[in-house]
């Protein structure tokens, strides 16, 4: 039997609502009062997206980020800053019940299980991934996806990033990459550390192929029926009150 | 302010600002692209260290004892990389 999941379709949102979305679901989702869910969406403007114990003076370059007109927002997950490119990369998240028996209560195992989608909808475009643990998917060493968990309000979050595209200048201009983290990998340059599809395929893939490929991937991974839904009132109502935390400077300056 | 940056091997990034008075820990905060949950415990564990002694047996052992009394999930660093980035820090 498939596993029932409701489809959320790629949609463009600034960072704060998609922000608010996230935890809406999962709060919505641990209630009991929504399905399993897998949802695709995109940023605009695009924006740097820090990890919940990052710093945004060692993190980012806010001068780079007002000359780009980004926008800064923080997770409820932890892991690392990203750049949410709006013209470079998808981001995608599944959330289930915390208690589900698919979800190991071993963090490396769960996000193994739940990075499989990306590595299976790589495979369609016919790229060769791997999950590197603890949260990465790399392509012949390079990373291609970053990802993130959260168990909060009885719920499991896993969400994460694809790269299509990137831009060095923006990604780089805005920010700043640890040299202990460079030196620990003994990579001179940090561009050699990632890769994307466009690179891969040497041609310029549109979203909506990749769009597809995601679904594929997760169709096959989490061998899933996905329904084509939209939010609940509930969780509408939930993102209205979430939205102004994200974007509060108490919330993004934390640390 | 004195700090240190530490990647554990195989793990994530940890960072330490330390502020030390009167040989006691006066402020810290940890910062890094590690996982932990809940995460308010990372809150908790720099407000515990506020007032210890700035030596190492001292923060190791404050840092293993907070962390045995819990049931903090981690990945990416354990309690003896905490130990370990913070005493790094006090020294710089």
């Amino acid at each position: 039997m498939p596993n029932r999941f409701r489809f959320l379709d790629l949609k463009v949102n600034d960072a704060y609502t998609n922000m608010a979305v996230e935890e809406a679901i999962t709060k919505a989702r641990g209630e009991g009062r929504s399905p399993d869910t897998l949802r695709f969406y995109m940023w605009k403007p695009s924006a740097v997206t820090l990890g919940y114990f990052q710093s945004v003076e060692d993190e980012v370059n806010l001068e780079a980020l007002n000359h780009f007109g980004f926008y800064l927002n923080r997770r409820i997950s932890g892991g690392g800053a990203v750049l949410n490119s709006e013209k470079g990369e998808i981001t995608y998240s599944v959330v289930l019940k915390e208690d589900d028996p698919r979800v190991s209560a071993d963090p490396v195992e769960s996000y193994h299980y739940l990075c499989q989608g990306i590595v299976e909808a790589l495979a369609v475009l016919g790229i060769k991934a791997d999950f590197k643990p603890i949260n990465d998917i790399v392509v012949a060493g390079k990373k291609i996806s970053g990802n993130a968990q959260i168990r909060r309000y009885g719920a499991v979050l896993h969400h994460g990033t694809l790269l299509v595209d990137f831009d060095a200048r923006e990604m780089f201009g805005v920010l700043k990459i640890s040299k202990e983290k460079l030196s620990d990998k003994m990579i001179q340059q940090a561009e050699d550390r990632v890769t994307t599809i466009r690179r891969l395929l040497g041609r310029q893939i549109g979203f909506p192929e990749v769009r597809d490929a995601l679904e594929e991937g997760y169709r096959r991974a989490l061998d899933a029926d996905l329904q084509k839904g939209r939010l609940t009132p509930y969780e509408e109502e939930l993102v209205n009150q979430f939205k102004a935390r994200y974007a509060s400077r108490e919330w993004i300056h934390r640390r | 302010m004195k700090r240190f940056e530490y990647k554990v091997p195989g793990g994530k990034l940890l960072r330490a600002k330390v502020e030390v008075e009167d040989g006691k820990i006066k402020f810290l905060q940890l910062t890094g692209d590690f996982f932990m949950q809940p995460e308010t415990d990372l809150e908790e564990l720099e407000a515990r260290l506020i007032g210890c002694p700035a030596d190492p047996a001292a923060v190791e052992k404050a840092i293993t004892g907070f962390f045995s009394a819990k049931r903090t999930v981690m990945a990416g660093a354990c309690p003896a990389d905490f130990a370990h980035v913070v005493n790094q820090a006090i020294r710089a």
